[in-house]
């Protein structure tokens, strides 16, 4: 069991999609627990990944292939997780807000999110704020991840926020926001709960405010 | 099968031309007319007996050298040497646009690694050069940078090669005093490479020697380039001319006397030994008028060098180019600016060997932390010289459709396949205003010195694979110098 385990983690650390979703699900076929398959196998993989990528010794598109892996283990595991444990793996919902076709900078922000682990729902782009105030309610994420590329689209998330608090669920979720134009200063002044300035900082900040 | 094209070019470098084939013919004919009418002094009476016996005409210690001589020694150039590292790896292809980049030769001081001020070169300091240069991945030949103050007078020349070549296996550029001086680097030379047979086969370094702007070949250069070119060791033989004080202020004149000054030594060289390797080229800068200093971060370089360069490959000769260098005191923006035009210009005009890469204060003072940066620089300018490569596989139709519009390549095995040809600093900054502010906010300047720092307190070297005998027998060409000279004096 132990090397199947470290087979995980090699397999996380070579982007090797298919073998690390099989032998998850050969662990849990010989009745390994869920959660030790989860935090020897996938979090120890990938938090070599993370390691490496900071020391730049691993690029994007491989980091994405690790999580890749990471999300097709997550498939198999989170249906056999406690309630505990898949909330220390949560769900962010991602969207781009009305008027922006932008993209690549949020799909990467929930690329690498799936990669540590979260179940990463993403709405695509051009979403009208009630679209989004309702797969809060519908998907009860613990995270929201707002994106705009656009000094004219950027009010839109202040406009989210406000629709949440409308709603009765602005406590419900967590409020991460990102965009080129995006600043802490804005994050701030449209009472977000979290602004990151790219990808990786944004997987670390979506970490911390689970754990809060 | 992919339809095969025919007569298509995949991948073209660009390429800086300043000179057209009509120019470069106009300026091969007025050096031509200066070696036949004006002619070039040349202080040794025992090349002056051979261009004699040449048909040249001698008139005191003027030589003037008949056209045909010229073009018979163009015709007797090798087409191509390789120059080796010591362990008898191929490292250097002295070929047409093949670009080399490396600092330069015998500076008045050196900049502390630690102290960070200018001070007189000591002995340590060929170490520092060699092993620092060792490491960088852009550096393609060594000089030392230094004219070492704490050794024996006279014998400066033999301790810095010494030190060096035991201290990187990257091909040095060595320089002597005299004929002496150019003996003793060779059996240092022959020593490393495992024998003067050996030595012939696979010559681990060059030797640098200088005319004199304008037309004078003193009497040790042209004995240092006889002795070079009897022992068939490769060799550059290449001005400092100065524009407007000692060539004229004109950039064609510049270039005419200059290629003449090295004329004389390469018609010397293939006279006595035909197809020896001898490269031309040196700095082509002008004079600061206001100043009176020799300035290396002129623009002017660029086009004085890139048409020398053009000239050299005209003749068939290798070119000795210049680049990373600056008039700068210490290490400021003006250091990159300077350097990187110049740095850029020799690459895209593809000068073979680049000196000068660590010339700091307008040739006075060697700075180790300008050859780093230069080498990031180096590595910067290889990507536009590399050009664009147009083929089935970096078109990438196929991709493109499978993405279709919308959605991101960053899962595609194309992309995995070739994003690691992207270029990747190791000392540009581009981390995000928060990660530069968590890693302590650093500018180039301390990446620069942290990066030299950690080469020199914790790269290995070469140094341990220099057997013991070895090692012995180089120390006995030391103490052999250091008697010579209290024998013969300087």
């Amino acid at each position: 069991m132990t090397e199947k385990l470290g087979k995980i983690a090699d397999g996380l650390l070579s982007g090797n999609v298919e073998e690390v979703s099989n032998l998850t699900q050969e662990l849990l076929d010989d009745g390994t627990d869920p959660e030790e398959i989860l935090q020897k196998g996938l979090f120890a993989g990938m938090d070599v990944v993370s390691q490496k990528f900071k020391d730049c010794e691993m690029f994007i598109p491989e980091v994405l292939r690790s999580a890749k892996a990471m999300q097709g283990a997550m498939e198999k595991l989170r249906p056999k997780l406690s309630e505990a444990s898949s909330s220390k793996a949560g769900t962010v919902v991602t969207a781009t807000v009305q008027g922006d076709l932008h993209d690549i900078g949020k799909n990467l922000a929930g690329m690498m999110m799936e990669g540590s682990g979260f179940n990463v729902i993403d709405m695509g782009i051009d979403r009208k704020t009630e679209d989004i105030v309702n797969a809060v309610k519908e998907n009860k994420p613990q995270i929201l991840g707002l994106s705009a590329l656009l000094t004219t689209t950027m009010p839109k998330m202040g406009e989210v926020i406000n629709a949440l608090k409308e709603a009765g669920i602005r406590d419900q979720v967590k409020v991460m926001i990102g965009g080129a134009p995006v600043t802490d200063d804005f994050a701030e002044e449209i009472g977000a709960d979290a602004y990151a300035p790219n990808a990786s900082i944004g997987t670390e900040k979506a970490l911390e405010l689970i754990k809060a | 099968m992919a339809s095969v094209r025919t007569n298509y070019t995949i991948n073209r470098s660009p390429r800086f031309s300043f000179l057209s084939e009509d120019q470069k013919e106009t300026i091969f004919h007025g050096m031509l007319k200066v070696l036949q009418d004006t002619g070039a002094d040349v202080h040794h009476e025992g090349a002056r007996e051979i261009f004699k016996k040449h048909g040249c005409k001698i008139d005191g210690v003027r030589v003037r050298i008949p056209p045909k001589l010229v073009r018979q020694a163009l015709q007797c150039l090798p087409l191509m040497t390789t120059i080796f590292d010591w362990e008898g790896n191929p490292r250097i292809y002295v070929e047409e646009n093949r670009s080399y980049f490396g600092p330069g030769p015998t500076l008045v001081y050196y900049r502390d690694p630690y102290t960070l001020e200018r001070r007189q070169c000591l002995r340590e300091d060929a170490t520092t050069t060699a092993r620092v240069c060792d490491a960088l991945n852009n550096i393609g030949f060594v000089e030392g940078l230094i004219s070492i103050s704490d050794v024996p007078r006279g014998t400066e020349d033999v301790y810095e090669f010494a030190d060096m070549i035991q201290n990187t296996t990257t091909p040095i550029m060595a320089w002597a005093f005299h004929r002496g001086g150019a003996k003793d680097l060779h059996r240092i030379g022959c020593i490393m490479a495992g024998g003067e047979e050996a030595f012939k086969k696979k010559p681990n370094y060059i030797l640098y020697s200088e005319p004199i702007s304008p037309l004078v070949s003193d009497f040790h250069a042209i004995d240092k380039l006889m002795y070079c070119a009897e022992q068939g060791i490769p060799q550059d033989y290449s001005p400092c001319a100065i524009g407007g004080a000692t060539v004229p202020a004109t950039h064609a004149g510049q270039i005419v006397v200059a290629l003449s000054e090295s004329m004389v030594g390469v018609v010397l060289s293939q006279l006595i030994n035909p197809g020896t390797c001898i490269i031309l080229g040196g700095v082509q800068a002008p004079l600061d008028m206001q100043r009176a200093i020799y300035s290396y971060g002129a623009p002017e370089l660029n086009p004085l060098c890139g048409g020398l360069t053009e000239m050299a490959r005209y003749c068939g000769l290798p070119m000795f180019g210049t680049s990373g260098c600056t008039d700068t005191k210490t290490m400021e923006i003006q250091s990159g600016i300077e350097a990187a035009l110049s740095i850029h210009s020799s690459m895209l005009t593809g000068a073979n060997f680049v000196h000068d890469n660590g010339y700091t204060e307008s040739g006075k003072t060697g700075d180790i932390f300008q050859t780093v940066m230069d080498d990031e620089i180096i590595g910067m300018a290889r990507v536009i010289e590399d050009g664009l490569d147009v083929s089935e596989e970096s078109l990438a139709l196929d991709v493109i459709n499978n993405v279709g519009s919308g959605g991101h390549y960053l899962y595609e095995d194309h992309t995995m396949k070739w994003f690691r040809k992207h270029w990747r600093p190791s000392l540009m900054d581009r981390q995000s205003y928060e990660d530069w502010d968590k890693a302590g906010r650093t500018t180039m300047k301390e990446r620069i010195i942290n990066k030299t720092r950690d080469i020199l307190e914790n790269y290995e070297g070469p140094i341990n694979k220099v057997p013991g005998e070895v090692r012995k027998d180089i120390q006995q060409v030391v103490d052999d110098a250091v008697a010579r000279v209290e024998r013969e004096g300087l």
